[in-house]
């Protein structure tokens, strides 16, 4: 049995190896220091200078197959003096040091100036043949080891050496303990090729070198060194442990060929990824504590090892996430420990659950967020197609403004403009995934329908056939905001009767790219059922950039009570305003319109209600009807705004071709009938001019007839008696 | 109507030349247009309705915009109909845009014709930024010009242009005219320097021009006296002159001069009893909506009651103001 003395009981790393001594290698691996979870509590909050006391009488073992068992090695240190811990280091510090106490060893200068000789008695090197200790002897340099060629164990813990020189005729060497020295480089070592276990803890190595002969090395400490990768380790296959414990490592990998490593501490590094691991077959014990991972994927690798059950990553930024443990515990079936916890079934039942849900919900939010990525895809293409029909549009007007110009007149650069930028900023970044699912999405879709909780959104005028659907009950009588995008408010006009039949609870309406231009526009909303609320985005709605809209709206629509227009509470004052500005215009449309105008402005529905109005106005004028008109008002709107009413565009101009034949046929019959009319009265005027010259003639013709009585009477009589 | 000039011409020119034919016309028209309904309270009481209208000038409401400029009196109709209407947007003293204007006209038009108001607008801005905010009584004003005396004003652009080319527009719209021989041809480098046309040579040609119109135009003496008071002036000035002339806008008889534009306390009668109503009603209303029963319909109650009264004081439905 061997027990390395204590005396880096301040570095818990150093220690750690032994921690995780299964029983199956209970025979081989426990080599190197204290677990701290062995250093009595006490003493484990003290540091350094206390902690180097502490000696724990920890034994080595080491034994390999090839060993018979007589051949087996045994080291024993201070085991006797438990009870006074240092005893014995300050005991042999003071007698190699002074040379006081009989001088069992004696540094003798050389011939050669530089490098001291040791020699021992040779009582001592009977007593320990084949181990020597030169702890705290503040050496600077190896000394020159004379005629102990069977030696087996060498420690030079807590000197000054900077260089590993004079034992490469240690040929039997198979433990050397430089702990706690200044080397700087791994050097004169390639001669001591049966080396098990090397200690270069705590010095200031910068690279991993001269390892190349080291073919036996079972340990290799390298912890708290200036070691910034890791390389030339490959060909150690026999190497069981490897610390590298407080060093400057970014990264793991280059881990091929450690056949047998079973424990590797990396813990207080730097490292933010880790490689390779899963080309380590024996790996059990995997130490990452203090260093710099924040993604699982940066270290997967390990979910791939299948001899790993025992991992920490306590002090990382992965530990910290809430989805950490589920996470490594569903990815890492095999852990029988995580962060020095025993992992219980009822964990890893637990974690598969979550692992399970989050599956789930990242699965569904994958189809979420595709589903986002196609009405996305989709509404760009509506308004593509949208900006190139306004454009259309606003050309068509450019040209017609010389002649007609009552098309809509906008912008054109302004509305393609504003809809572009704003759209095309959406293009946001995808995961990769999510993309290429995305390319199996052909989005020619022109127009998108959306229902989302309350709301209902309507992109593209296509998107208004939606309404001749037949949705749900429960569906539309929840839908009470109406949003519609990319569609021709003059289209929408025209499904305005079949939305107030089929949503029946829709209070809030919103408009957007919608080409409101005019005032008269809104009229066409108040033969809904009710609006409580009226968004119109300046987006591609002119209109909103008029003083006036707002009042307008009220004004029209104060058969509604309106409550917000485009988000701002409808105030008394508002509510008067608007009647201040518009009031005379609902009056004189009201009173002054000639009734046979009144019906033909006013709907189908109307005209019977007015049909009774006009009785009584034929009766009262005045009073009864207004009185008349209060009472049906809260049932419906006021009559005397409905004058005030919007025809479509293309509609009104079809109406307007109707008129125009009509009036060519009453032009040809009014001409007519005047043409006659003047004939006649040109007739008439003759015929008056004539008569009284024609009146005296006759008269004159009578009286010269009747002059000679008697002839006159015989003709007379004669005529009497011929018609007998 | 029978008045001695009826005499000069045939019956059928001097009822064309009077519009009775378009009247008549239309009447038969609007008659076609709603034949079921009219045929239920009588032919004859649509034609005195209709008849009626034009005389008040209320025919032309929401009427479409080519019967609107049919002729000189629907014109004037159309505008004192949009002065009255929308008196209180200048009373509350916006300035507005030409495109809001525009708006505000075909609430009363629907097919109004955006060139005509923009048109107008050009009047009152000079020529020039035409997003710029007008107040009502500017683009009043220069409306009625523009809008009553519109083919007017296009002759006598197409004169001020040749004008300025230093062509004389006698010699080719008025070959006949002898006027025109003895005026003096403009020379060219005069007219690069100075800005504008000669206001005296102009007022030759927009007399010579008035003579022969066929459409109104305004009385030449008010142009003459426009023209009389400056040496040269622009095509612009000159229109800003006729607009702002109350002379013009008294001989057209549509609005009432520029200091009176606020008044009609009719109507201010009218839309204050609108308000206390719509005040009244959307109280009654949400008092309604809090308590139903017994207080609301004595709220109600107490509504129609002041409405009845203040319209039983006016008597007075129609002004006949022609």
């Amino acid at each position: 049995m061997v027990t390395p003395s204590g005396c880096s009981g301040d570095d818990p790393v150093r220690s750690l190896s032994l921690r995780g001594s299964g029983a199956s290698e209970a025979d081989a691996a426990g080599l190197l220091g204290r677990s701290p979870a062995m250093i009595p509590g006490k003493y484990r909050s003290v540091s350094g200078r206390a902690a180097s006391n502490v000696n724990c009488g920890l034994h080595l073992v080491i034994q390999t197959s090839s060993l018979p068992e007589k051949n087996k090695v045994e080291f024993k240190l201070s085991k006797e003096t438990p009870s006074f811990p240092g005893r014995l280091l300050q005991h042999d510090l003071e007698r190699n040091y002074s040379s006081r106490q009989g001088d069992h060893i004696n540094l003798v200068s050389s011939s050669m100036p530089s490098f001291p000789i040791l020699q021992r008695s040779s009582e001592e090197k009977i007593l320990y043949s084949d181990r020597l200790t030169l702890e705290r002897q503040k050496l600077t340099v190896c000394p020159v080891i004379d005629g102990e060629e069977h030696l087996r164990l060498l420690n030079f813990q807590h000197n000054f050496i900077t260089r590993i020189q004079n034992i490469s005729n240690l040929q039997r060497l198979i433990f050397l303990d430089l702990y706690d020295n200044q080397i700087e480089e791994i050097s004169g070592l390639s001669t001591l090729r049966s080396l098990r276990v090397l200690l270069l803890g705590k010095n200031r190595i910068k690279k991993i070198s001269n390892l190349e002969n080291l073919k036996n090395l079972d340990v290799l400490d390298l912890h708290g060194n200036q070691i910034t990768r890791i390389e030339n380790v490959n060909h150690l296959c026999d190497l069981r442990v490897l610390n590298l414990a407080r060093n400057l490592l970014s990264h793991v990998d280059n881990l091929n060929g450690l056949d047998s490593l079973t424990e590797l501490n990396l813990r207080h590094n730097q490292i933010t990824f880790v490689r390779d691991v899963d080309n380590l077959p024996c790996l059990q014990r995997l130490f990452l504590s203090f260093n710099n991972i924040s993604t699982f994927e940066s270290v997967c690798c390990l979910a791939d090892s299948a001899s790993l059950s025992d991992i920490t990553f306590d002090g990382n930024p992965i530990a910290q996430e809430s989805w950490y443990k589920h996470t490594v515990l569903q990815n890492m079936m095999q852990l029988r420990q995580l962060d020095m916890k025993r992992v219980t079934e009822e964990e890893r039942r637990m974690a598969s659950v979550v692992a399970k849900k989050e599956e789930e919900k990242k699965r569904e939010s994958q189809k979420q967020s595709l589903l986002k990525e196609k009405k996305r895809l989709t509404i760009n293409n509506v308004a593509r197609r949208w900006d190139l029909q306004q454009h259309r549009i606003s050309n068509i007007a450019a040209d017609q403004d010389g002649r007609d110009s009552d098309s809509p007149s906008q912008d054109p650069c302004q509305n393609d403009g504003s809809t572009v930028s704003a759209f095309q900023e959406e293009t946001g970044s995808l995961d990769s995934g999510l993309t290429s699912a995305l390319q199996g999405l052909s989005v020619t879709d022109t127009h998108l329908v959306e229902v989302d909780g309350d709301t209902l959104s309507l992109y593209g005028s296509g998107a208004l056939e939606c309404l001749d659907r037949n949705w749900s009950v429960q569906t539309a009588g929840m839908v009470t905001t109406v949003s519609f995008t990319f569609i021709e408010f003059d289209e929408i006009v025209q499904v305005l009767p079949k939305l107030k039949m089929k949503f029946p609870n829709s209070l809030h309406l919103k408009f957007k790219e919608t080409n409101l231009v005019m005032l008269q526009q809104f009229n066409a909303l108040a033969q809904l059922r009710r609006v409580h609320q009226l968004t119109v985005d300046p987006q591609g709605n002119p209109v909103v950039n008029f003083i006036l809209w707002k009042y307008y709206v009220l004004f029209r629509l104060s058969h509604f009570s309106m409550q917000k227009i485009n988000g701002t509470e409808v105030t008394q004052n508002d509510m008067i305003m608007a009647e201040r500005l518009f009031g005379i215009l609902a009056h004189v449309a009201s009173s002054e319109l000639p009734p046979y105008h009144l019906i033909s402005v006013l709907g189908d529905a109307r005209k019977k209600q007015f049909r009774c109005l006009l009785e009584t106005k034929g009766k009262k004028p005045g009073t009864v009807s207004e009185e008349n008109d209060d009472s049906k008002r809260p049932a419906g709107e006021n009559t005397n705004r409905a004058a005030l009413h919007y025809t479509a565009r293309d509609l009104y101009h079809e109406k307007l071709e109707e008129i125009k034949e009509k009036k060519k046929f009453c032009k040809m019959y009014i001409e007519d009938l005047v043409k006659e009319a003047t004939e006649i009265n040109m007739k008439n005027e003759a015929l008056q001019k004539l008569w009284p010259q024609m009146f005296i003639e006759l008269v004159r013709d009578a009286v010269i007839e009747v002059r000679n009585k008697s002839s006159y009477m015989k003709l007379c009589l004669r005529h009497i008696t011929d018609q007998k | 109507m029978l008045s001695p000039e009826r005499l000069a011409l045939p019956d059928y020119e001097y009822l064309a030349q009077r519009h009775v034919l378009t009247y008549m016309e239309d009447a038969v028209c609007q008659l076609l247009e709603n034949k079921e309904d009219i045929s239920q309270y009588g032919i004859a009481r649509f034609f005195t309705e209709y008849f009626n209208s034009v005389c008040q000038g209320t025919h032309i409401l929401f009427r479409e915009f080519s019967f609107i400029q049919a002729t000189p009196h629907n014109r004037a109709s159309f505008l004192r109909a949009f002065w009255r209407c929308f008196r209180t947007v200048g009373k509350n003293g916006d300035l507005l845009t030409m495109r809001e204007y525009h708006c505000l006209l075909q609430l009363l038009c629907p097919d109004f014709p955006l060139e005509l108001t923009q048109k107008a607008a050009r009047i009152v801005l000079m020529d020039d930024a035409m997003d710029c905010l007008m107040s009502f009584s500017d683009f009043l004003f220069a409306f009625q010009i523009q809008f009553y005396y519109s083919e007017f004003l296009e002759s006598v652009a197409a004169i001020y242009q040749d004008l300025l080319s230093g062509k004389n527009p006698n010699t080719v719209i008025v070959p006949t005219s002898s006027s025109g021989q003895h005026r003096q041809r403009p020379t060219l480098g005069e007219a690069s320097v100075l800005e504008g046309v000669e206001a005296s040579l102009f007022y030759q040609c927009l007399e010579n021009l008035c003579d022969r119109h066929k459409y109104s135009c305004p009385p030449p003496a008010l142009v003459k006296e426009v023209l009389s008071n400056v040496q040269r002036l622009t095509f612009y000035g000159f229109l800003v002159a006729l607009s702002k002339h109350h002379g013009i806008n008294q001989a057209l008889g549509a609005l009432p001069d520029k200091g009176d534009l606020m008044h009609d306390p009719a109507m201010d009668e009218a839309l204050e009893r609108l308000v206390v109503r719509s005040r009244l009603h959307r109280t009654s209303r949400q008092h309604r909506a809090k308590e139903p029963g017994a207080f609301g319909f004595q709220r109600r109650e107490k509504l129609e009651a002041l409405e009845r009264e203040p319209s039983a004081s006016a008597p007075t439905p129609y002004s006949y103001w022609w």
